[in-house]
């Protein structure tokens, strides 16, 4: 019970905050190892999606930002023509909080991956 | 009755109590979670007894809730600190209080029947962990029971099994007349005090009817318990079922506990609600067991029990009974044993997952578990109070008394200590803060249970009744889910009290707001084209078009046709044209050509020489209209002539001039030279003293090509061997001039006569300054060029060779009266100095041909002593070159002789060349002529009218001719340059003769004499070649006229045997 304790750590160190370029190289890398020459298959995509998330979160978690809660959010979907909008809008502390996003698309899908770094204060 | 002061004293009381027992807290704990753990497997078969028994319960203790919900606060404000406080108060207090016990047992011992030293033992045991002493109570309990069912009735234990059994038995009642209360709370269970009020006098009924009916229902029990008995003995479902009455009681317990934890103050409130139920049960066993005649007191007691405040004699009572109870225990052999488990017990920690819940929570629990403990040993109390009730009821009177009085003394310390731990519960306000979080908790829970339990009070239906059964039993269903997730929730506020303190915390010190909209993904739609364009491809195929039909291909070309044009150029401009195109015509391609030209110095060759073949196509054209009427009676006259045409020699600078020589040209034969010497008369113009010679074109006779003028008199002329571009002269004087006659006009003088332009032109060469040591002292009298190997068969292409190979460098010889043969180089420069040379000082300003000297012979010096003496110096008068071999000269000289000489100084025969008749008389050789055939045969013209023939061979003539010309000078002797037998002798009385000696050898063919003007000089003319073969004959007249007489073609064609005729002529002639 340290409730009274109001030392705060309200700005990650340097090292920890979360680099959107790092992220976003990480996120890259994932997407074109499990993605490579990926066919859209309907009865796996969540389970891809699921399974890309984790692995990114992972990578993420292996990479650092300390203090942050990490939400990634991967879209899979088939490339048949439509036109797909994705956008999001996050409340945030923009001093802390960042994002991440790349996009994989090949002929059959396309992949959008978004991480979401929230400061832990 | 005054509830409310008197629940206050209990719960002092009871807080007191607790006190006692918090050391104990932790094992306590544990053993409750494993006595949990025993429960869990009996909870299926008890859940039924227990939700039978809980509305009950529950509507007391809301009933007692309702009641005490004003002072809760207060209370537990008192109270709850109690629980609050640290281990070290903990320990201190509970110091105190085991201090306080020993001496209130010591007290209680005294006044107790047998004051054994185990029983003191025993209780401070208790003190010391009332946990382990409900444990131990309960497995005493067991024990018994097994001991009492296995063993038979012992003879100290007679009456407790007795009133076991008897217990048992009302228990079943009881549950039945619960069953009853039940339908009875069915019927009429809106109001519940007064329901519970029925409840009570029902219960009171009924114990008296039950104790009316005691002595039949006893001796029943008495057959049954042996038929029990028996049952137990056999199989565990009686003790089963006692499990069950116990399981129930804790069970009752523990569903207190979870409520006390969710709810402090609801703790108190359930804790009296079961000690209401407990008391009724009490009392009703109490009216049970009461068979002996003690029904008296019994009655007593229960008006006691209505008087006095329930629960405080219950507390009493319990405490009584468990004093009781221990003095039974001690006299038990089970004692050792318990004391063993005592021992045994706090090893065995059971691990559970709940207990290490409880763990984290302990602050909050401390409270909690103390009750629960004063609960535990409440409900223990209430088992032995069944047991202890007949024995010691009398005394539960005073001890009650004392008890009270002992709780009124504990108040005091109690209060004491508050006082105290308060002043310690100053310090932390921490828990404080937790504690009236936990009351706010408490009352939200109030509110809520409240609202939850109003709804269905009102309801009077038995519609309603049930479903609040329902609601109740799912209620206390819920509540042991409640258990935990209220656990949870606790867990969960507090963290969430936590995170939201953090959060105003932090938000002081942090932005939050919206960031602008990501665009993660934006994919246009694809178009229908691209799409199957995309397919296709994936598809392995590609795009093909067929044409069918496709002979029928129909294709169509609209353009204009392209004008084309090739052009050339080439720089710099070659034969005549710089530029042209092949389409262009052939008078636009002339046009460019000849616009080119205009630059070129070709043109100005062109020019000039086209000018001349024009000129003397219009001077044939004007000849021939004008003087063929003059020709014909000149033709008349002259018996040779075929035709005359007339020189004009009207020009005002000629006129009054005679023409003292005429010379063609050797190459261009129809080139005249006329020497014009000034005459005695002066004439209009200014150019008297000055020889004057006209360069006649016998074709163009109306003008003379090129005017040439001299200071002095000249004495001889010739061309150049070539073309006719150079003019030389021999002087009087003793020079030797050149001519150049390509020299432009503009540089010499143009003379303005009439309308005609005139162009004097001065030499361009002079030996006069240069030459004063090696030119000529004496007038030039003859001035040949030197013909570098002339061959005589070849001549007209020698000439054309001479013309190339020499170009203009050439030698030329010339002879003065001394008899000086001097040759000179003619030398062309390349380029003239307008501004005059230093070098050549001799050279006209711009000129380019020059003369250097080469070598001088003297030719007279060689001349014999004897044949020249006595007639004063020889004068050497004719010079000509052998034309076979151009090194041999041959000098006329005044003494009738020809020399013969060469340039080398080679001796050559004959030396002289004389007249058949006398060999040395003086006579002037006139003339001197080769024979332009080949021949090696020459004419001599002399002074006294002979003309000779020689050979070269030889000294003396082959012929000579002296009667002819009857003792006039000859002139001229000329061979006819068509017919090698052909000659022309012009003598002083203005005779011509022309011989054919192929005709006559001894007179001449022909003899003209002319009269009317005498004859001062000729030339013969005449071009050898095939076609167009003309000769002729240029006679100056007297009056300075020059006529050009064409001789006949008997005169001009050669024959074929003219060459045998003069061989053979000659060849008689040396024979003669």
């Amino acid at each position: 019970m340290d409730a009274g304790a109001s030392a705060y750590l309200i700005r990650p160190n340097y090292k920890d905050k979360f680099k959107a370029v790092l992220a976003k190289e990480c996120i890259g890398e994932i997407l074109r190892e499990q993605l490579y020459g990926a066919q859209y298959d309907p009865e796996e995509a969540p389970a891809l999606s699921r399974a890309l998330a984790d692995s990114i979160k992972n990578k993420l978690r292996d990479v650092g930002f300390d203090r942050y809660k990490l939400v990634v959010q991967v879209v899979v979907g088939e490339q048949r023509g439509e036109g797909v909008k994705m956008a999001a809008r996050c409340f945030w502390d923009a001093d802390t909080d960042s994002y991440a996003q790349d996009i994989f698309m090949n002929d059959s899908l396309f992949c959008v991956a978004a991480a979401f770094g929230v400061y832990y204060y | 009755m005054d509830p409310v002061k008197k629940i206050t004293k209990e719960d002092t009381w009871r807080s007191d109590d607790l006190k006692v027992h918090i050391e104990a807290h932790n094992e306590e704990s544990k053993r409750r979670s494993k006595r949990e753990e025993e429960h869990r497997k009996y909870r299926d078969g008890e859940s039924l007894d227990r939700r039978r028994r809980d509305p009950d319960r529950d509507a007391k203790r809301e009933k007692e809730k309702r009641r005490e919900r004003e002072s809760t606060r207060e209370k537990s404000k008192h109270r709850d600190p109690d629980g609050d406080r640290n281990q070290d108060d903990k320990l201190e207090d509970i110091r105190e209080d085991r201090y306080k016990e020993r001496k209130r047992e010591r007290e209680r011992d005294n006044r107790h029947r047998d004051g054994d030293e185990e029983e003191k033992r025993h209780s401070r045991g208790e003190k010391e962990t009332g946990e382990r002493r409900r444990d131990r109570e309960k497995d005493r309990y067991k024990d018994r029971d097994i001991d009492m069912y296995s063993q038979g009735a012992r003879g100290t234990n007679r009456e407790g099994e007795k009133d076991r059994d008897r217990r048992r038995t009302e228990r079943d009642r009881e549950r039945k007349s619960e069953t009853d209360r039940r339908k009875e709370e069915r019927r009429d269970g809106e109001k519940d005090e007064r329901e519970r009020d029925k409840e009570r006098e029902r219960e009171r009924r009924e114990r008296h009817r039950a104790r009316e009916s005691e002595q039949q229902r006893h001796e029943h029990e008495e057959k049954q318990r042996d038929g029990e008995r028996r049952e137990r003995r056999s199989d565990k479902e009686h003790s089963g079922h006692k499990e069950k009455e116990h399981r129930r009681d804790r069970e009752d317990r523990e569903k207190r506990r979870r409520d006390k934890e969710s709810h402090v103050a609801h703790t108190s409130h359930s804790r009296e609600a079961e000690q209401h139920h407990q008391e009724s049960k009490e009392s009703k066993d109490y009216f049970h067991s009461i068979k002996d005649g003690d029904r008296e007191k019994a009655r007593e007691r229960e008006e006691r029990d209505k008087r006095r405040e329930k629960r405080h004699k219950e507390a009493s009572e319990s405490k009584r009974s468990d004093r009781e109870r221990k003095h039974k225990d001690s006299s038990g052999h089970d004692l050792s044993e318990r004391i063993n488990r005592d021992k045994e017990e706090p090893t065995k920690i059971p691990q559970l997952t709940w207990r290490s819940v409880q763990a984290e929570m302990s602050d909050p629990e401390i409270p909690v578990e103390n009750e629960e403990t004063e609960e535990n040993k409440q409900s223990s109390q209430d088992r032995n109070d069944y047991e202890e009730d007949f024995e010691d009821y009398e005394e539960d009177f005073e001890n009650v008394d004392e008890e009270e009085d002992d709780n009124e003394e504990e108040e005091e310390k109690e209060e004491h200590d508050k006082k105290l731990r308060e002043d310690k519960r100053e310090l932390s306000p921490k828990r404080r803060e937790e504690i009236e979080a936990i009351q706010r908790a408490i009352d939200e829970e109030n509110a809520r249970i409240y609202s939850a339990r109003s709804k269905p009070t009102t309801a009077e239906s038995a519609v309603t009744q049930s479903e609040r059964h329902s609601v109740d039993r799912s209620r206390t269903h819920g509540k042991i889910i409640d258990f935990v997730s209220a656990k949870q929730r606790e867990v969960s506020q507090k963290v969430a009290k936590k995170q939201k303190q953090r959060s105003e915390e932090l938000l002081r010190l942090i932005d939050l707001d919206f960031s602008i909209t990501f665009s993660l993904l934006e994919l246009p739609p694809v178009n229908e084209y691209d799409m199957y364009i995309k397919n296709f491809g994936a598809a392995n195929t590609k795009q093909a078009y067929v044409q069918c039909n496709e002979d029928n291909t129909d294709r169509d070309i609209q353009t204009e046709e392209v004008n084309t044009t090739d052009k050339w150029t080439q720089h710099p401009p070659e034969a005549n044209a710089a530029c042209g195109g092949s389409r262009a015509s052939e008078d636009s391609a002339d046009e460019s050509t000849s616009r080119i030209n205009t630059n070129s110095q070709r043109l100005t060759t062109f020019l000039r020489s086209a000018a001349q073949v024009m000129a003397v196509l219009i001077e044939e054209n004007m000849a021939e209209s004008n003087s063929v009427k003059r020709l014909r009676s000149q033709t008349d006259a002259l018996s040779f002539s075929d035709g005359c045409i007339q020189l004009n020699t009207k020009l005002p600078f000629l006129h009054g001039r005679q023409v003292s020589l005429l010379q063609f040209s050797q190459v261009q034969r129809q080139t005249l030279l006329s020497v014009h010497p000034p005459s005695s008369k002066s004439s209009a113009v200014r150019l008297d003293s000055e020889t004057i010679i006209c360069v006649w074109n016998i074709w163009e006779p109306s003008r003379p090509q090129k005017i040439l003028l001299y200071e002095s008199e000249v004495r001889c002329c010739c061309f150049s061997p070539g073309k006719v571009t150079l003019v030389f002269a021999g002087t009087e004087i003793g020079s030797v001039v050149v001519w150049d006659l390509r020299e432009h006009s503009g540089t010499h003088l143009n003379l303005v006569v009439g309308k005609e332009v005139w162009t004097l032109r001065y030499p361009t060469f002079s030996t006069d300054a240069v030459l004063s040591v090696v030119g000529h002292l004496s007038p030039v009298v003859s001035i040949e060029p030197v013909l570098a190997t002339a061959d005589t068969s070849l001549k007209s292409t020698l000439t054309a060779d001479i013309d190339e190979s020499l170009g203009l460098s050439f030698q030329l010889g010339s002879l003065d009266e001394n008899g000086v043969l001097t040759l000179w180089v003619v030398v062309e420069l390349h380029k003239g100095n307008d501004s005059g040379s230093q070098t050549d000082l001799g050279l006209r300003p711009g000129g380019k041909v020059k003369l250097l000297h080469s070598s001088s012979l003297q030719t007279t010096e060689k001349s014999p002593q004897d044949v020249i003496m006595g007639f004063g110096p020889p004068v050497s008068l004719q010079l000509k070159f052998l034309p076979s071999d151009s090194n041999h000269y041959f000098i006329g000289t005044n003494m009738g002789l020809v020399r013969h000489g060469t340039r080398h100084s080679l001796k050559v025969l004959p030396k002289f060349y004389r007249s058949q008749f006398d060999s040395c008389r003086p006579v002037e050789v006139t003339a001197l002529d080769f024979s332009p055939s080949g021949e090696p045969l020459f004419l001599v013209g002399c002074s006294d009218g002979t003309v000779r023939m020689h050979s070269v061979q030889r000294e003396d003539p082959l012929m000579e001719w002296s009667g002819c010309s009857s003792g006039a000078s000859i002139l001229s002797v000329q061979w006819s340059q068509t017919r090698p037998a052909v000659f022309c002798v012009l003598d002083a009385a203005s005779d011509l003769h022309i011989w054919d000696l192929t005709m006559k050898d001894y007179v001449p063919f022909v003899t003209e004499n002319i009269h009317n003007d005498r004859v001062t000089a000729m030339a013969v003319f005449g071009e050898p070649a095939k076609q167009n073969t003309f000769s002729g004959v240029a006679l100056a007249k007297q009056s300075g006229k020059v006529e050009i007489q064409y001789f006949k073609e008997s005169l001009t064609v050669p024959n074929a045997c003219d060459t045998e005729k003069l061989k053979s002529f000659l060849h008689n002639a040396f024979l003669i």
